[in-house]
């Protein structure tokens, strides 16, 4: 058990090895897009919107991109860099042939999503923080645990849809059908309430949905216990199952 | 060390390894010939539990792979078919993020990397990029990946396939190197000569079957003794003509040419004196003159 999580442990420093190798092209994204968002639909479609739920359009938004920081990250880093590193890199076949199995593959694949999960949705919060949309900057470490959360759920979709794919170009059709309204419909840039009954049922059942309100609670500062009672349980759930399917698929793939 | 008895697997309606019986011994350097789509890569994945078998029976170092794959994988090295390496690191760190994989103690990690990078004559690239490596320092980096763990058993799957002669030559070298210090090694090729070469045993596999065992003399010996001249094509239906009454000869023609296996050099030899067709070539009967026979087709051809 305890050789079984060092070896995992191995392979997300492995990645990270890697990852840091060619840091700026990695990081770009996770930083700009989340910045772009803020300034165009924060401020300039924010200066139409006054109020939402008594607060600016800026403040509304602002949990939200931390959250879809995770989603991006882990969904790219389990889709695409998952695929290339098995399909085209063989990575995992020579793994395979050290004591490494299956099982630390899926573990230790998870545990980088989730930690580059929780690292970008903090470098995100730091910076919208000092935008001063944050009621209280001091729980900003607290939202490295939502990032790893959320990362964690849609990590696992990353790598299901790894196993599933017979090519990379289908990933857009995961994107499209999945990634995407994950990033639409949870949240982020309106008010759960407003949607409509059947979107707001199906919604629920989203991993965002409850990053979101995670997300919310900490730089809002308003019903913290009840939303990692909720939220935070659902998330763990939600995680396990997806990590379980994740793990059988993968197996598939790289056991004949 | 290895053993397999009555050993299958199927993928859907294929049978890749079709009821192969083989025991692999401590100390020799085992060969597993045959062409592509034999079954050579299927049986080795098998080994350590990669691909799981679907019929008969397994053991490796007594361990069964499809249960207890880590206890194996532990003791062995093996050199993939892929390279495998991580392009954009160097090879120091290639090298020592797979001594964490096998559990090398910290402190003596950098000596063991420094030893078989030497070893391998690849010293002087420790902390060049995998990317601006050539395709043979490639291959002995995978070598070096393989030792790192000093196994007991080297499990070789077309460690040559590819390279220029200058570095199988140094493959060879350090492969019989290693045999002789006493390391049990696996090695699949559809190099016969490789075969010749480094084994003291060797099956030939074909479309999932053994199709024969032995020595490299002893199978020489028993299925494709003597020589073997081989003449231009053009030439084929003169030559069947001559040796129409004789039985000293045995005939094969394919699009390279016509072969002619016979038990004494002075009968190839002869074909020039008698009959003015000189041959492009004589040599002593191989084994890929035993697969020949065996399959009545050349080794070469892909599956």
């Amino acid at each position: 058990m305890l050789d079984s999580l060092k070896l995992c442990m191995h392979i997300t420093r492995r990645n990270w090895i890697v990852y840091k190798k060619d840091l700026i092209a990695n990081i770009s994204p996770t930083v700009a897009d989340p910045a772009l968002v803020l300034v165009s639909l924060g401020l300039g479609l924010g200066s139409f919107i006054t109020n939402v739920e008594g607060m600016t359009y800026m403040q509304f938004l602002a949990p939200g991109l931390t959250v879809a920081t995770a989603l991006f990250t882990s969904f790219f880093e389990s889709s695409y860099g998952f695929y290339v590193r098995m399909t085209f890199e063989n990575v995992y076949k020579a793994m395979l042939t050290t004591p490494i199995g299956v099982k630390e593959v899926v573990l230790g694949e998870m545990i980088w999503v989730g930690l580059k999960g929780a690292v970008m949705a903090v470098g995100v919060a730091i910076v919208l923080a000092l935008f001063g949309l944050m009621v209280n900057p001091w729980l900003i470490p607290a939202l490295a645990s939502v990032g790893f959360l959320v990362a964690l759920p849609c990590g696992a979709m990353g790598l299901l849809s790894s196993a599933m794919v017979n090519n990379m170009n289908q990933f857009q059709t995961v994107y499209s059908f999945l990634i995407a309204p994950l990033y639409f419909l949870s949240g982020i840039f309106f008010p759960i309430s407003q949607m409509a009954t059947p979107v707001r049922i199906v919604a629920e059942f989203f991993p965002l949905i409850h990053g979101v309100r995670l997300a919310q609670a900490l730089f809002w500062q308003r019903g913290i216990g009840e939303a990692f009672l909720y939220s935070g349980s659902i998330l763990v759930i939600q995680s396990v199952i997806l990590c379980i399917f994740a793990y059988y698929k993968i197996k598939k793939k790289l056991i004949a | 060390m290895i053993i397999a008895k009555s050993l299958k697997k199927s993928f859907g309606d294929f049978h890749a390894v079709n009821g192969i019986d083989l025991e692999v011994k401590k100390g020799e350097c085992f060969g597993l010939l045959g062409p592509n789509g034999a079954g050579k890569s299927t049986f080795i994945n098998m080994t350590y539990g990669t691909v799981r078998r679907t019929g008969g029976e397994l053991t490796v170092f007594g361990f069964d792979p499809n249960t207890q794959s880590r206890d194996i994988k532990g003791r062995l090295g093996v050199v993939t078919q892929d390279n495998a390496l991580d392009e954009s690191l160097t090879v120091l760190e290639n090298m020592q993020i797979y001594c964490a994989f096998i559990g090398v103690p910290k402190h003596e990690r950098t000596k063991r990397i420094n030893d078989l990078l030497e070893y391998m004559n690849l010293a002087h690239k420790r902390d060049a990029l995998i990317q601006t490596l050539s395709g043979g320092m490639k291959r002995r980096l995978v070598f070096v990946r393989a030792l790192l763990g000093k196994p007991e058993l080297l499990i070789l799957d077309e460690p040559t396939t590819g390279l220029d002669p200058a570095v199988r030559h140094l493959l060879w070298g350090k492969v019989r190197e290693l045999h002789q210090n006493g390391t049990t090694i696996v090695l699949t090729t559809h190099y016969m000569h490789e075969a010749e070469v480094l084994c003291d045993r060797l099956v030939i596999l074909n479309q999932g079957n053994v199709a024969a065992e032995g020595s490299p003399q002893k199978m020489i010996h028993d299925h494709a003794p003597g020589y073997v001249g081989i003449f231009n094509l053009p030439d084929a239906d003169k030559i069947k003509k001559i040796i129409s009454t004789s039985d000293a000869y045995v005939f094969h023609e394919d699009t390279s040419g016509v072969y002619l296996r016979t038990q004494a050099l002075s009968n190839l030899t002869a074909f020039h004196s008698d009959h003015g067709l000189l041959p492009l070539q004589i040599r002593p009967s191989n084994l890929e003159d035993v697969f020949l026979k065996l399959t009545g087709k050349e080794l070469s051809i892909d599956a």
